[in-house]
C-alpha cells in the first residue's frame, strides 16, 4: 500500500485505462447516435470527423419522417430508402414506463409485506420458504414464458400491460423479498415491541415506525426492480405483440433490408438515461441488491 | 399506556378476529406473496410439466396425452445435446473469465485515493444496460464491414478480414462471450470490492511485518476471507449464465448453423415454431439441470440466505 510514487502513478494509469476500456462500447454507442447515416457505415471507423446531427433522435423520439428530413436538406424523396413512421418510439417508451412502474409498485408492496413477516416472526420451515422464494429466481425466463403464454391466453391477459406487469413482478419478487428482508433485519425487533406495548397496533407500528426506517432500502429495491423490468427482453418478446417495450422495439429495427444503426443507437442511448440516473442514486445499496440480499454492504 | 395495555389484555370489543388474522401472526403478511407465487410461479410450472407429456394431434390440432414421448425425443435429439454442450461451455468459460478479470479489476480499484470513487461508480454502468442493447452494441462494433473492433483487430493483424467475427465458426461464440464479459465482469468487480473493503486491516499489517509478499497475503489472507463472497458471486452468475438467451437472439440467432445455439435459445426457437410440448420439455431440462447444479453448489458451500 505504501509503494513509491512511480508504482502509484502506474497503478492510477492502469485503473483509468481499465475503466476507460470498459466505457468504450458505451462511448461508441452514444457517439454513433449523433452520426449521420454515411458516417456510421464508413469502412474506416470515424471518431470525430463528422457533423453531429440529431436526426436519429428526431425520427425515433419526435416522429419526424426520414423522407421529410431528406427533403428538408434539399435531397429528393428517392434518395432514402425504407418507411418512416415505424421508427417512432414514444409509444414504446410509454409501454415500458407503464410496465416498469406497475411491476415495481406491485413487487415492492408484496415483497415488503412478506419480508416484514419473515423478519419479525420465527416459524418452522422459514429457511425452506425463503429458499422456495429464491428458487423462483432460478426459473429460466423461457420456462416461465411458455406456460404463462397459455395461462394468459385463457385469462385474456395476453398482449396486455397487466399481463406483462404480472410477469415482471413474478421475476422481481425473489430479489425484492430477500432484499427487503435484509434491510428489515437491520431494524431491531425491540423497536416494534416497544411501540406495541405503548398500545399501537401491528399495522400502525409497521407503517409509522418500521417503514420510515427502511426508506433507503425501499428506494434501492424499487430501483433494482424498475431497472430489471426496463431492460427485460425475453418475456416482453414472447408475451406481447402490439405492446412493445423498448428492448423489443429496438430489436425490430434490424430488418431484412438492413440494420438501422442510427435509430437503434439513438433509442438505445435514450433508454439508458433513466437507468443510469436511478442506479447512481442507490449506488450504496447496489451490492446487496445484486446478491439478492445475501451479502451486507 | 397502562390503560391501553389493560384494554389489549381484556380483549375489548364484542367481536374478535381470530388471532392469526388480527395481526400478530405472520400469515397475513406472507399470504399475498404466497398467493402470487402460487398463481404465477407454481401453477405455470405444473402447466409446463403437464405440457411436456402432451402432443398435438395431427387430426384435431388438440393436445393429447403422449406419455414420455417428448422426453424420449429430447434425449435422442443431437441438437439438444449440442445446445446443452454450448451452454455449458459458455457458462464455464464466461464464469472463469469474469471471476479472474473481476478480481483483478477489484484489486486495482480498491484504493482510497482521489478519483477511485468515480472509477468504481463508472464500472457499475454496464450492469444496467438492457442485455438486448448490449448485444447490439457489440454487433455494431463487430460488424464485418464497418465495425470498429473488426477494424482494430484487422489493423493489428489479429483477424483475417474475410472471416467475420460473428459469422466464422471459430470466433462466433467468443464474440458473444465478449458482450457477456463486458456487461457482467462489473458485477464481479462490485461484489469483490464490497468484500475487499470490509476486510479487517490488522492481519495484513501483521503479515507485512512478518515479511509476507503481496502475492502471499492475497493467497493466504484475502482469498480465504473472501470465500463466502466468491461463492455467492459464482452461484448467482452461474444461474444467469446458464439461461443465456438475449445475446444469442440479437447477435447470431444461433448461427452459424446451430453453433451458438444455447438450450434456452433452442427452446425459444421451438416455441416460436409452435411445437409447444417440445418447447416446454426443453425449457424444463434447463430448469432441471440448473436446479440440480445450484442445489449441489449451495449444499457444498453452505450458503444461507
Amino acid at each position: 500500500m505504501h509503494g513509491s510514487v512511480a508504482t502509484r502513478v502506474l497503478r492510477d494509469l492502469a485503473a483509468w485505462a481499465t475503466v476507460l476500456l470498459f466505457m468504450f462500447p458505451l462511448f461508441w454507442w452514444v457517439l454513433s447516435s449523433f452520426k449521420p447515416y454515411t458516417a456510421i457505415f464508413n469502412t474506416t471507423p470515424i471518431f470525430f470527423d463528422f457533423t453531429p446531427t440529431l436526426d436519429n433522435y428526431r425520427v425515433t423520439l419526435a416522429g419526424a419522417s426520414r423522407v421529410g428530413l431528406a427533403v428538408e436538406r434539399g435531397g429528393g424523396v428517392g434518395t432514402v430508402a425504407g418507411g418512416a413512421s415505424s421508427y417512432f418510439s414514444i409509444p414504446s417508451i410509454v409501454d415500458s414506463i407503464i410496465v416498469a412502474v406497475g411491476s415495481t409498485v406491485l413487487a415492492v408492496i408484496l415483497a415488503t409485506l412478506a419480508a416484514y413477516g419473515l423478519s419479525r416472526w420465527e416459524m418452522r420451515g422459514k429457511q425452506h420458504f425463503v429458499f422456495w422464494v429464491l428458487a423462483q429466481r432460478m426459473m429460466p425466463p423461457i420456462a416461465v414464458a411458455i406456460p404463462i403464454f397459455f395461462i394468459f391466453r385463457d385469462l385474456g391477459l395476453r398482449d396486455t400491460h397487466l399481463g406483462l406487469v404480472l410477469a415482471h413482478t413474478l421475476i422481481n419478487l425473489p430479489l425484492a423479498v430477500l432484499l427487503m428482508k435484509s434491510f428489515l433485519d437491520d431494524v431491531p425487533r425491540e423497536l416494534d415491541e416497544a411501540a406495541m406495548i405503548d398500545g399501537a397496533s401491528r399495522l400502525a407500528v409497521f407503517r409509522m415506525v418500521t417503514l420510515p426506517l427502511v426508506r433507503g432500502g425501499l428506494a434501492a429495491t424499487a430501483v433494482l426492480c424498475f431497472v430489471f423490468s426496463w431492460t427485460e427482453f425475453l418475456l416482453s418478446l414472447q408475451l406481447t405483440t402490439s405492446i412493445r417495450t423498448i428492448p423489443v422495439k429496438i430489436s425490430t429495427f434490424v430488418t431484412s433490408t438492413g440494420t438501422e444503426w442510427g435509430f437503434i443507437t439513438a433509442l438505445g442511448s435514450a433508454a439508458l438515461v433513466p437507468s443510469f440516473i436511478f442506479i447512481m442514486l442507490v449506488q450504496r445499496h447496489l451490492v446487496r441488491g445484486l446478491t439478492l440480499g445475501s451479502l451486507k454492504d | 399506556m397502562a390503560t391501553a395495555l389493560a384494554q389489549r389484555q381484556a380483549g375489548g370489543g364484542v367481536f374478535r378476529l381470530p388471532r392469526w388474522l388480527a395481526g400478530d401472526h405472520p400469515f397475513p403478511w406472507l399470504a399475498p406473496l404466497t398467493a402470487m407465487l402460487l398463481a404465477f410461479g407454481v401453477y405455470p410450472l405444473l402447466y409446463a410439466v403437464w405440457l411436456s407429456f402432451q402432443e398435438r394431434s395431427r387430426v384435431t390440432r388438440q393436445f393429447e396425452f403422449a406419455g414420455v414421448r417428448q422426453w424420449a425425443t429430447a434425449l435422442a435429439d443431437d441438437r439438444m445435446w449440442g445446445a446443452l454442450q454450448t451452454t455449458v461451455v459458455y457458462t464455464l468459460a464466461c464464469l472463469a473469465i469474469q471471476l479472474v478479470l473481476g478480481m483483478a479489476v477489484a484489486l486495482l480499484l480498491d484504493a482510497d485515493r482521489r478519483g477511485y470513487g468515480l472509477l468504481r461508480a463508472l464500472m457499475t454502468l454496464p450492469l444496467v444496460v438492457p442485455p438486448a442493447v448490449t448485444g447490439m452494441m457489440f454487433l455494431l462494433m463487430q460488424d464485418a464491414q464497418f465495425g470498429v473492433l473488426t477494424y482494430g483487430l484487422v489493423q493489428a493483424g489479429l483477424l483475417d478480414p474475410t472471416q467475420p467475427l460473428l459469422g466464422a465458426s471459430s470466433t462466433a461464440l467468443a464474440a458473444i462471450m465478449l458482450a457477456d464479459v463486458w456487461q457482467w465482469t462489473p458485477f464481479m468487480v462490485l461484489i469483490f470490492l464490497a468484500g475487499l473493503r470490509a476486510l479487517p486491516k490488522e492481519p495484513f499489517e501483521a503479515a507485512a511485518i512478518d515479511g509476507a509478499s503481496p502475492v502471499q497475503a492475497f493467497r493466504y489472507l484475502t482469498l480465504p476471507m473472501l470465500s463466502r463472497v466468491i461463492a455467492v458471486a459464482v452461484l448467482i452468475r452461474s444461474i444467469d449464465l446458464f439461461r443465456i438467451y438475449d445475446y444469442v437472439y440479437v447477435m447470431t440467432g444461433g448461427g452459424p448453423g446451430t453453433l451458438t445455439e444455447t438450450l434456452s435459445f433452442y427452446a425459444g426457437r421451438i416455441f416460436t415454431l409452435a411445437n409447444f410440448p417440445y418447447a416446454a420439455t426443453l425449457s424444463l431440462i434447463v430448469l432441471l439441470v440448473l436446479n440440480a447444479a445450484a442445489m449441489l453448489f449451495i449444499r457444498l458451500t453452505r450458503i444461507r440466505f
